[in-house]
Parts: C-alpha cells; sequence; structure tokens
C-alpha cells in the first residue's frame, strides 16, 4: 500500500499567534513534492507542526497518515508509523555519539524495543541489559553500508551527535539518519541551505536515492538551486501561512522567472481558484 | 560471614582513650589522638556564618546517635569466603590488588606479588602502621591537619584505619588497586586513606565507600604524589542516602608529575567534601574531576581549592552534576594563584543540569591571582534539558524517557571520558542510567 499524508485546511498557532492559516496539501509514497516560499512564511512550522513539535498548537485542521488522524500522537509515535523530519538546524547534543544515538532510534521504529517489552510482560522475566535494541553486529554492518552509499565519512559513527558539525555535515548526518530509519514519508526542511555544490550534491544524491527506494518527499526550499538535483512531481508555492498554489515543475521555473513577488501580486485571483490537490 | 556481637562504644574522649589502647598505638599516635579530640572539642560546630557552611547546613545532625564499631571482623582467605555482593563488586574491575575494610577492619587483601616483590606496599593503615611505621609517621597528617576543620579533627581523634599505599621509585604498576570501605548500620566511619607515589612511579587507585545506613562517615584523604610521578585517585561514594558524609581531601603534586582525581557522589543524606589540590613544585599538573547526581531530599556539598603555589603548573577542574527531586548541590571553588607562581594555566569549570522544577543547584566559582603572568579561566552553568534536544530526539522515535537518559548521559560523557579505567567507567554508567531510569 502506498502511504500518504494529508495535510487538511490545518491551522496553527505559537504563542496565540497564527502561523498556519489553512494548509492544504498532500505527499504520496515514491513522490517528491517541493514547497516553495519566501523566508518567514510559515514553511518550517508545518514541517515542526507535522512531526509534532510541542510548541506549536494546531486550531483546527487535521494531519492524516494513511486516511488517520496523527494529531494525538507524540513526535516518537510518528516517527514509528515512517515519518521524518530532516531538521534545518539540527542540535548539537553532546556526549551522545552518532552511533548509540542511531542505534536506538533504528531499534525503536523496528519495534526492538516494543517486542523487548512485550516478551519482559509476556514471560514475566526481566530482560536483559540491550535486548531492546537491534545486535550491534547487525547494526554496524548496516551502518557502515549506508555510510558508503549515501557518501557519509565512516568516523562520524563516533563522532557527538552534530556536536561542531560544518553545516554540510550536519545535513547528511541527517540524510545518513533518514536512510537508516527508512520513513514512508519525509519532510526536509531547507536540506539545501548552507551548503557548497559539492555537499547539495551529495545530500541530493541522497534524496534521489531513497525516493528511488520508495520513499515521499516533501522538499521545503526557498530556491530554485536544489530543484535542478532532484526533479519534483509536484510543485506547490507557499504564502502566508497557507498553500496558494500547486502545480507540476513548471511552477518552481515561473517562480524562479517572476519570483516572490509575482505572487504577492497575484495573490487575489490566486485565492479565486483555490490551490488544485 | 559470621560478625561477632559488638560492643558499641559511644564518641568521647574515653572512646579515643580505648580505641588507642585496644591497638596498643604507640605513645606518638595516641597523644595525636588526644590532642585532635582537643582540638575537635575546641572548635565551635559549623553555622551559615562560615562561607564553606553557608548554604549547607548541618540540621539535625547529632554526633550522640553515632557508636563506633567496638570488635574487628576477622580476615578472610580467599575471594570465595567474601559475601556474594562483595565478589561482584570486585569482579567489575581488574585489579592488582585488593583491600576491603569493614568498619575499620580489614577483612581481606590481594595484592600481586611480583608488585609486593618490587616493594610495593598497599595494606590497611594498620598494618603498614605495625610494619612500616616509619612511612606512616612521615606523611600521616602531614597534608591534612586536625584544625583543618571540626571533622578533621574528630577524624583524627577516631580513625580506626584506612588504606594505605607506598609505590617505590620508577615502578609502575598498571591495572587499579581497589579499596572497598564497608560501613555498618548506625555507626561512626573514619576512614584515612593515605596514598604515596614516590619519583617517576605510577599508581591507579579506585576506592568505593558503601553501606552506613542511618550512620555517617568522616574520611581524611592524603595523596602525595612526588617528581614525575603519575597518581590517579578515584573516590566513589556510594554511601546509603540516609548517611551524613564528611570528607576532607588533600593531594600535594610535585615536579613535572601528574595527578587526577575523580570524586563520584552518589549517596548520602548529606555530604560536605572538602578536595584541595596544591601544585607545591613546579611543572606539575593536576585535574580534579567532580560527577554528583543527587535526588529525593539529598544535599550534595563540595568545595575545592586549587593551590598554585610555583611557577608553570597546570590544573584543570570539571565537575558536572544533575539534579533530580528536590535535591540540592553546592559547588564552591577556587583557584589561588600565589605570588610567584608564574605561568600557571588553571581551568575551573562546574555545569549542572536541573531535571525537577524543585531541585536546586548553586555554584560559587573564584578566582584569587597573586602572580601577573597566568592564566585562569573559570565558569559555572546551570540549565534544564533543552526541550529542543527531546523534541529532535523523539523525532526520530526515541521515546521521551530514553531521549532525558541519552542527553543525561551524554552531559557525564565529558567527565567519564576521563577516567582512565573502564571497570570504572561502566559502574559510573551504569549508576547514571538507573538515576534517570530505563524504562
Amino acid at each position: 500500500m502506498t502511504a500518504t499524508l494529508e495535510v487538511k485546511d490545518l491551522h496553527a498557532s505559537v504563542e496565540g499567534k497564527e502561523i498556519l492559516k489553512g494548509v492544504n496539501l498532500t505527499i504520496r509514497q515514491g513522490e517528491v513534492h517541493a514547497l516553495m516560499g519566501p523566508n518567514g512564511s510559515g514553511k518550517s512550522t508545518l514541517g515542526y507542526v507535522i512531526a509534532g513539535h510541542p510548541h506549536y498548537e494546531v486550531t483546527g485542521g487535521d494531519i492524516l497518515f494513511n486516511g488517520e488522524s496523527i494529531l494525538d500522537l507524540a513526535p516518537d509515535e510518528r516517527a514509528k508509523l515512517g515519518i521524518f523530519l530532516a531538521f534545518q538546524y539540527p542540535v548539537a547534543i553532546p556526549g551522545v555519539s552518532f552511533a548509540n544515538f542511531l542505534r536506538a532510534a533504528v531499534s525503536s521504529v523496528r519495534g526492538y524495543k516494543d517486542r523487548a517489552k512485550e516478551e519482559m510482560a509476556r514471560t514475566g522475566q526481566l530482560r536483559e541489559v540491550g535486548s531492546e535494541l537491534m545486535p550491534m553486529r547487525e547494526f554496524r554492518q548496516e551502518l557502515f553500508e549506508k555510510m558508503d552509499r549515501y557518501n557519509v565519512d565512516r568516523a562520524f559513527a563516533r563522532r557527538y551527535l552534530n556536536d561542531g558539525f560544518s553545516g554540510g555535515e550536519k545535513k547528511r548526518g541527517e540524510v545518513l539518519q533518514m536512510a537508516m530509519l527508512e520513513p514512508k514519508i519525509a519532510i526536509l526542511d531547507e536540506s539545501d541551505s548552507g551548503l557548497d555544490i559539492d555537499a547539495l550534491r551529495v545530500v541530493s544524491d541522497g534524496i534521489n536515492k531513497l525516493v528511488a527506494g520508495g520513499m515521499g518527499a516533501l522538499l521545503i526550499t526557498h530556491y530554485q538551486r536544489i530543484l535542478d538535483y532532484v526533479k519534483p512531481e509536484k510543485v506547490s508555492v507557499f504564502y502566508d501561512g497557507r498553500v496558494v498554489l500547486t502545480g507540476g515543475p513548471e511552477v518552481a521555473e515561473m517562480l524562479e522567472e517572476k519570483g516572490y513577488g509575482w505572487i504577492e501580486n497575484h495573490l487575489a485571483e490566486l485565492a479565486a481558484s483555490p490551490a488544485q490537490q | 560471614m559470621t560478625t561477632k556481637t559488638m560492643t558499641k562504644d559511644k564518641i568521647s574522649v574515653a572512646a579515643v582513650r580505648r580505641l588507642s589502647k585496644r591497638y596498643n598505638e604507640p605513645e606518638w599516635l595516641r597523644f595525636a589522638r588526644l590532642m585532635a579530640w582537643e582540638t575537635f572539642e575546641s572548635l565551635p560546630w559549623p553555622t551559615y556564618k562560615e562561607e564553606t557552611w553557608r548554604r549547607t547546613r548541618l540540621t539535625g545532625f547529632k554526633l550522640e546517635d553515632y557508636r563506633l564499631p567496638a570488635v574487628d571482623a576477622a580476615l578472610l582467605p580467599s575471594r570465595g569466603a567474601l559475601p556474594e555482593h562483595l565478589q561482584q563488586e570486585l569482579a567489575q574491575i581488574d585489579s592488582a590488588g585488593v583491600l576491603i575494610l569493614q568498619d575499620g577492619a580489614l577483612i581481606y587483601r590481594e595484592l600481586d606479588a611480583a608488585l609486593a616483590q618490587k616493594g610495593v606496599i598497599f595494606t590497611d593503615l594498620r598494618g603498614a602502621l605495625a610494619e612500616n611505621v616509619e612511612l606512616v609517621q612521615v606523611h600521616l597528617s602531614a597534608l591534612v591537619r586536625a584544625r583543618e576543620n571540626k571533622f578533621a579533627a574528630l577524624h583524627y581523634a577516631l580513625w580506626q584505619n584506612g588504606a594505605f599505599l607506598y609505590v617505590p621509585r620508577n615502578v609502575a604498576i598498571e591495572k587499579p588497586l581497589q579499596v572497598l570501605i564497608v560501613q555498618g548500620e548506625g555507626l561512626a566511619g573514619f576512614h584515612h586513606s593515605l596514598l604515596v607515589g614516590e619519583e617517576n612511579s605510577e599508581a591507579v587507585v579506585v576506592e568505593d565507600f558503601v553501606g552506613s545506613r542511618q550512620g555517617m562517615s568522616d574520611s581524611v584523604a592524603e595523596v602525595f604524589v612526588h617528581q614525575s610521578a603519575r597518581m590517579h585517585y578515584l573516590r566513589l561514594q556510594n554511601l546509603d542516602k540516609t548517611a551524613w558524609n564528611f570528607a576532607t581531601q588533600r593531594a600535594s603534586v610535585g615536579r613535572n608529575a601528574l595527578y587526577r582525581q575523580l570524586q563520584a557522589s552518589w549517596g548520602g543524606k548529606l555530604s560536605k567534601v572538602w578536595i584541595d589540590l596544591e601544585m607545591d613544585e613546579p611543572g606539575g599538573h593536576g585535574e580534579l574531576l567532580g560527577l554528583y547526581f543527587p535526588r529525593d531530599r539529598q544535599h550534595l556539598d563540595h568545595h575545592t581549592n586549587q593551590n598554585h603555589k610555583e611557577p608553570r603548573c597546570t590544573s584543570d577542574l570539571l565537575f558536572k552534576g544533575a539534579l533530580e527531586d528536590h535535591a540540592r548541590s553546592v559547588y564552591q571553588g577556587m583557584i589561588h594563584v600565589m605570588h610567584g607562581a608564574q605561568r600557571t594555566d588553571a581551568y575551573q569549570k562546574n555545569d549542572n543540569l536541573i531535571l525537577s522544577d524543585h531541585a536546586r543547584a548553586d555554584s560559587i566559582p573564584g578566582l584569587e591571582i597573586e602572580a601577573d603572568d597566568v592564566r585562569c579561566t573559570h565558569g559555572a552553568t546551570s540549565a534544564k534539558v533543552p526541550e529542543e534536544y527531546i523534541f529532535y530526539l523523539m523525532a526520530r522515535g526515541l521515546s521521551r524517557q530514553t531521549a532525558k537518559r541519552m542527553i543525561v548521559q551524554g552531559f557525564f560523557e565529558e567527565v567519564i571520558n576521563r577516567v582512565p579505567v573502564p571497570g570504572v567507567r561502566a559502574k559510573l554508567e551504569t549508576e547514571i542510567a538507573h538515576r534517570v531510569g530505563i524504562e
């Protein structure tokens, strides 16, 4: 079954200020959907709300994953369903190694932990330390394979999570996490920002491989640039807390040519013909 | 193990005399004890008016609540004769020697024969007093004096036993030496650690304090690190959470010597620990590492001094604490750079991670500099677990609890990384995981 993430008339606010003002959007597995818009339009907020950030309050509408609302789910439960948010600014967590963190994450998402808990409940016996984790040997093998495949230095494994990482390293790290967690739908928040051309190639290449493997991607971006490397099936334009226009790749080309100013000048017309899904 | 019934003893000057008589101590020692008792009596009980006691109150502490152990338990012939839990404790560290002291009595001892052959002395303080009295006499109370504070005075009046290590010149002990101090319920324990590393020697000592339910511990540690010697001293305070703990520790670091100390504080209802680093000769390097994680209503207080008296010494202090529930911690530290201690490089940092709205960490770092060509840095932080960290980890599928545990473990990693014994690192990590809570 092809997984679908539907955002329906979504309203969300932070500290009483409405940021999302009725967002409609559908993302399907195996498809790249670019979401373009000016800075401050609320694109990143949409990513956070889909991932379940507690700071934002959903005041209306719904988010459905395969037809079921995920609004009541905690962020980790959403991750377990197969939703992934690649952060624009991944946080650095000193003292937590990339490998240890990722092993815990993969084990949780793939159900090792839940199975260990069930086993304990069933047998009434205390579980062994580490039984909630994917076996070390298997994990390392897969991690190294994917590091090679996605052009991430193996030395990453021992480094602390994003601590002292350059902008490019952080974004590569996000791609690697995505490759390990194998989400059905990923929201990539400005994964191209702050990258030089080589890093942009590596990150784009990673996204393309994952999409080829069946992942759906919502590519949030301010610039056309990444779309030269990752070809979207759909492009939506985000403006002032909502999607104002959805079309094919030609929409991105038009934006490139005319700029966001054109959108602003044609808002009235766009509002009259609601964005097509 | 069978313990004989103990006639318990109240803490008094009569007890001091009886103790000295029971062990048939030399005159100088009996005299030193009685002098210490006089000092103890002459010093007032601490009040908040003293800077070091401003944030730590002794409310509820009554010396008369505690008894002295009266009869010594017997020395056991092998590890197999030890209780199961002590055997397990020992098995965690691959060591070159072991001492187990129960309420002042040496109940077990091991030392690698090759080391003994090289002249290494690793025994209880009473044993050292019997066999190497000069060495004890020269070092005992040379660094920590009875008049230093009321608890040091009480300690010198009543110390029952301790750990004694002497590493001769040019002898390197590769594996750690392990000391286990087991204190019984309702008792007062006075453990003395006397560690001497001669020129160009090397040793790692791990000392673990356990027990003392409804009891008190008043320990002193004196560490001599002579020229070019390397000494690591890891103290794990794992006392019961109902115990009162007082400790006065001082290390003297010689020319071009290296000294590293860890203080891990887990237990105690209230704990007051003074740790002083004396950079006594040029070119020495000293490190003080600290780790504490109080919960419930525990109150843990660490007071450190980095005293630079001679030129070209470096000292580095890192104390990290996490606090749960209604716990409190106090960290007070001072770097003193004395006149003439040029080219000193001293660092002092205290970080606190507050895990509960009701916990509180006080941090008072300080500098006093009398030399002009020095580099000194100090700092303190106190923060809650950032919600952004939690969200990031949860967005990757970790539960809130696992996310929090990873962040706390990561917080302590900076200290644990610098602990040179894998078995100790594992023990610290396990204790931290238990405190944060494993699902």
